[in-house]
């Protein structure tokens, strides 16, 4: 069982199958009611029925999260990697970013619309923030477990700080940055998502909720759905990279 | 009017390192003074945390001493001098995502030389350390000795006057290390460089140098110059001499005796 890797993706098959399988019965059957959650058929159904609707609403969405994806990703890693580089600065700033990570920031949403109003600046406000302290702190961390051989090495043959930093850091830190970026990519298109739910005037969170509103689940998870192709998309486009970077781990 | 003064390729004038952790300090070094002249093969030898790794680090310029001065070829070393200092660790440390030729270019991509100029010094230098059929493989690709030989041949890349070796063949196979010593000889021999070379092991250490330094145990100090008397070119039938027994033992005296 699971020897070969024929098995493996026979099982990881079926498994997703047996999934998708329970989630058109179940419900068929009425083992679950359909209010709670409507079979698969019928959300492929609402996402067909509903299809002008959620493409009107899908672009708003996927520019938030790439919008804020740069921001807190790009920022996050740049800042992280500059935090790393320097133990003073480290000792400095770790235990203000670990307390941050401690907030929990859904409660800063209610200001964000406040400050950015309900169109994308306030999604993309609160996801940035929500997304930012989280990938830093695993650059931070990544970083931190590289051998600092290499850079000791570096340092001998003349390297500058910058150069330490841009030649040698950087790429060893590669395959975690990954890491980081796995997280703050999820956490990035959670934060659009809840945003859109809680205060919102177009969206996929905004669809979501208006549905559920209504009642009407099958629409509700027709928007699920879509979701779920976003997040399933951003972890393949990781896992490429991730193939890609494989020859920057330390031999 | 003025002659030409002869300096020390190394010159080392009561230096000392203390280590201070946690409000406990170390006396790493105790006052050293030490005067390598141009072209010296000089190995430092001494029982574990007996300063000699620390003495090779302050010479590279890694860190600095707590207190005298340290002069290479009369000028005082305040940092890193790559192009006068090549340094060479225990562990080849190579840059895993860089191809054996560029880890060799690699210092000399730090100063900014062109990448078709500094690509062909570093194909040469791998040739030199006899790895020329492997100059596109990545590190991961290469054995632990061909690994350090790559890190000999970024260590010479910049034809730097001083060497320094960091137990360099501290963890290869013994017939590795035999291998890798003989071609140290050899480039040493070819270009005349001045060599500090760190080892644990006494045979390598008299087969190897000119000169052995013994250092005791913590607080380090020099306890015994040795000059190697025997004779160039070294041969492995050397090794079961007389004299390079007797040497062995007057070393290992000292090493016996630090540790208890």
């Amino acid at each position: 069982m699971l020897r070969t890797p024929a098995q493996v993706r026979a099982a990881q098959l079926s498994l997703a199958v047996a999934i998708l399988l329970a989630w058109e019965l179940l419900p068929r059957l009425g083992v679950i009611p359909k209010l709670f959650v409507p079979s698969l058929s019928e959300a492929l159904g609402a996402l067909v029925e509903y299809r002008a609707e959620y493409l009107a609403h899908l672009p708003a969405t996927v520019v938030e999260i790439l919008v804020s994806y740069a921001i807190a990703c790009g920022g996050g890693v740049t800042l992280g990697m500059l935090i790393a580089s320097s133990p003073r600065a480290r000792r400095m700033a770790l235990p203000v970013l670990r307390s941050a990570y401690a907030v929990p920031m859904v409660v800063l949403y209610p200001v964000m619309m406040v400050w950015f109003g309900l169109g994308m600046g306030s999604k993309v406000g609160f996801a940035t923030i929500f997304a930012f302290v989280p990938t830093l702190l695993t650059t931070v961390a990544g970083v931190a477990s590289l051998s600092p051989n290499l850079l000791e090495t570096a340092r001998a043959f003349g390297a500058s700080r910058w150069q330490r930093i841009l030649y040698v850091q950087v790429p060893a830190s590669l395959p975690t940055l990954v890491a980081a970026l796995r997280l703050g990519g999820a956490l990035v298109i959670v934060g659009v998502t809840v945003a859109e739910m809680l205060g919102a005037v177009e969206g996929l969170g905004f669809l979501i909720t208006r549905h559920r509103t209504l009642l009407n689940s099958p629409g509700v998870y027709g928007g699920i759905i879509l979701v779920l192709v976003i997040t399933s998309s951003h972890e393949v486009l990781l896992r490429r990279l991730e193939l890609r970077v494989a020859r920057f781990r330390e031999a | 009017m003025t002659q030409p003064i002869a300096h020390s390729a190394v010159s080392v004038r009561g230096v000392t390192q203390v280590f201070t952790v946690d409000g406990q300090t170390t006396v790493a070094l105790a006052p050293t003074d030490l005067e390598v002249p141009p072209g010296q093969f000089v190995a430092l030898v001494g029982p574990s945390g007996c300063g000699k790794s620390t003495l090779l680090s302050l010479v590279a310029g890694l860190r600095l001493p707590t207190g005298g001065a340290l002069l290479c070829n009369g000028e005082p070393i305040s940092g890193p001098m790559p192009q006068r200092i090549g340094m060479i660790f225990q562990e080849a440390n190579l840059l895993p995502w860089l191809t054996a030729t560029e880890n060799v270019a690699f210092p000399l991509k730090l100063r900014g030389v062109p990448k078709r100029e500094r690509l062909e010094a570093a194909r040469r230098m791998l040739e030199l350390t006899g790895l020329g059929d492997f100059a596109d493989r990545l590190p991961h690709q290469l054995s632990g000795g061909m690994k350090q030989r790559v890190s000999i041949g970024r260590g010479l890349v910049q034809d730097p006057g001083v060497l320094l070796l960091d137990e360099p063949f501290a963890a290869l196979d013994e017939q590795t290390r035999m291998v890798l010593g003989d071609e140290v000889l050899k480039i040493w021999s070819s270009t005349g460089k001045t060599v500090l070379f760190v080892t644990h092991n006494l045979s390598e250490a008299v087969y190897l140098a000119d000169r052995i330094i013994v250092f005791s145990a913590r607080p380090g100090r020099i306890v015994d110059d040795v000059p190697v008397d025997l004779p160039r070119p070294r041969t492995f039938s050397m090794m079961s001499s007389e004299r390079f027994g007797a040497l062995k033992d007057r070393i290992w005296a000292h090493i016996r005796d630090a540790d208890h």
